[in-house]
């Protein structure tokens, strides 16, 4: 029998590091099923099943191994073995929105990592709790409608924290030299920043990322910091810098063959052109978005394709085409249930319509254009939730005055 | 109500304040996670490198 179980969690173990969590997943769940006498080994199998279940996102059965695996180290006093339960059950509450419990949890590992002088340990649970005062953070801001650099107190605290303890991880991996720890913890710091408003310092943090991606040849590490610092280009208002360093976000998306992040560019890229008044080159950049949405049938997104090549075809004086992307806007609308955007389709048509009908009857067309591009670009629409959409962009509103502010 | 009212203060504003449309991005790339790894693999080559260690000591104090 104990033979059994050892073979069953050595298989497991074995799938899990090829990459096949699933099947990994079932051996470890026999593994269990046989048993074992030997509590290093159950704690073992226990911690391995909920970082499977993690890595598949099942988190609550992610939560009840990592629990397990916990109790059993504690039971054997196996203080090592206590850090890395802590650390994982940590990082799942974090996930779960458990902010607090995450934070004892994470704090746990950090302790016992020092206490047992284990530098390792000690980088990676800061790490973790950067992490979680990070997720804390945007928790909450994204409850509201706040936008980055704007941000209630508390919110303000916990991604301070947050930043705290990336910069506290960072002086450790690097006396270690551990490259790929700084490249994680440079991504994540610049992310911070970006919230608090510090884009400067975001963008800082993330051409440290890029290098440190460059260096690892990690591609997917390298286009995720062209999209950062196109983000953060954007708050700095430099569209241009913004712009390239999209279209790099684009080319490695296409390269890397990922046609959901492929979109998000052509999205960014459409609502960059956007702000540098190149509307044509904004359309082209929304369909080939459109086309990607419609492929991967995210309605929401498709909806957000529609919505902003309305607003570039009323920017281009062309309402038989606005018109059609407005009604269509409303239909997808309709379709996913988004109220905000059902009603943001209909301000839409009914200035448009009002237009048409204006420009009909009084032949004024020059001031009706102006009166649509004016509602139409000046935030007459609803903020729209934060939706879990492959493009998250969000259309807002902000004075040149305040960009200079947030500097 | 909420998206009402969003929707009413937006339009005041654009009305006060000459506004420039910008953009910005919920969807920030985050870092992955890093999990702590036990393994049993680990674990038997450990104690079993243990008692090979136990085996030879023994085996020279017999002698």
């Amino acid at each position: 029998m104990e033979a059994s179980c050892l073979e069953l969690a050595l298989e497991g173990e074995r799938l899990c590091k090829a990459g096949d969590c699933r099947a990994g997943v079932s051996f470890f769940e026999a593994a269990v099923q046989v048993g074992t006498e030997d509590l290093r080994t159950l704690s073992a199998i226990y911690s391995q099943l909920g970082n499977a279940y993690f890595y598949l996102h099942e988190y609550a059965k992610a939560l009840e191994y990592h629990h397990h695996d916990l109790t059993l180290a504690r039971t054997i006093g196996d203080l090592l073995g206590e850090a890395k339960a802590s650390g994982n059950l940590g990082n799942t509450l974090k996930v779960l929105g458990n902010f607090e419990e995450a934070i004892v949890c994470c704090q746990r590992h950090l302790d016992i990592s020092r206490e047992l002088n284990d530098k390792v340990g000690e980088a990676r649970a800061l790490y973790n709790l950067g992490n979680v005062y990070h997720s804390k953070g945007k928790n909450v801001a994204s409850a509201g409608t706040h936008d980055p650099g704007d941000l209630p107190d508390d919110v303000k605290n916990a991604l301070q924290k947050a930043a705290n303890y990336y910069e506290e991880n960072l002086t450790i991996v690097t006396e270690l030299g551990d490259r790929a720890a700084q490249g994680r913890a440079f991504g994540n710091l610049g992310n911070t920043h970006y919230l608090l408003g510090n884009f400067r310092s975001a963008v800082l943090a993330h051409e440290q990322r890029l290098l440190i991606a460059k260096e690892f040849g990690d591609r997917s590490a390298e286009r995720r910091a062209y999209s950062n610092l196109g983000n953060a280009y954007i708050f700095l208002g430099e569209f241009e810098t913004a712009s390239e360093y999209y279209k790099r976000t684009l080319q490695l998306a296409r390269q890397l063959k990922d046609r959901a992040v492929e979109a998000q560019a052509c999205y960014s890229l459409g609502n960059t052109y956007t702000l540098l008044q190149d509307y044509e080159k904004a359309i082209d950049y929304h369909l080939k978005h459109l086309v990607i949405a419609q492929e991967l049938n995210d309605k929401i997104g498709e909806g957000r394709a529609c919505w902003s090549l309305g607003n570039a075809y009323t920017a281009l004086g062309n309402h038989d085409q606005a018109i059609h992307f407005a009604e269509r806007h409303l239909e997808i609308s309709r379709e996913v249930g988004d109220r905000s955007g059902e009603l943001t389709a209909r301000l839409n048509l009914s200035d448009l319509q009002m237009v048409l009908g204006l420009s009909y009857s009084t032949n004024n067309s020059m001031m009706s254009e102006s009166h649509v591009v004016e509602n139409s670009f000046n935030g007459t629409r609803p903020r729209v939730g934060r939706r879990h959409s492959m493009e998250n962009m969000e259309l807002m509103k902000l004075t040149p005055e305040k960009v200079q502010n947030w500097n | 109500s909420q998206p009402l009212a969003g929707h009413q203060t937006a339009e005041l504003q654009s009305k006060v304040v000459p506004s420039k449309q910008i953009l910005h991005s919920d969807n920030m790339e985050m870092e992955p996670e890093t999990m702590e790894t036990k393994s049993v693999t680990d674990y038997f080559s450990k104690l079993h490198m243990g008692s090979l260690v136990y085996s030879c000591t023994s085996k020279r104090k017999n002698k």
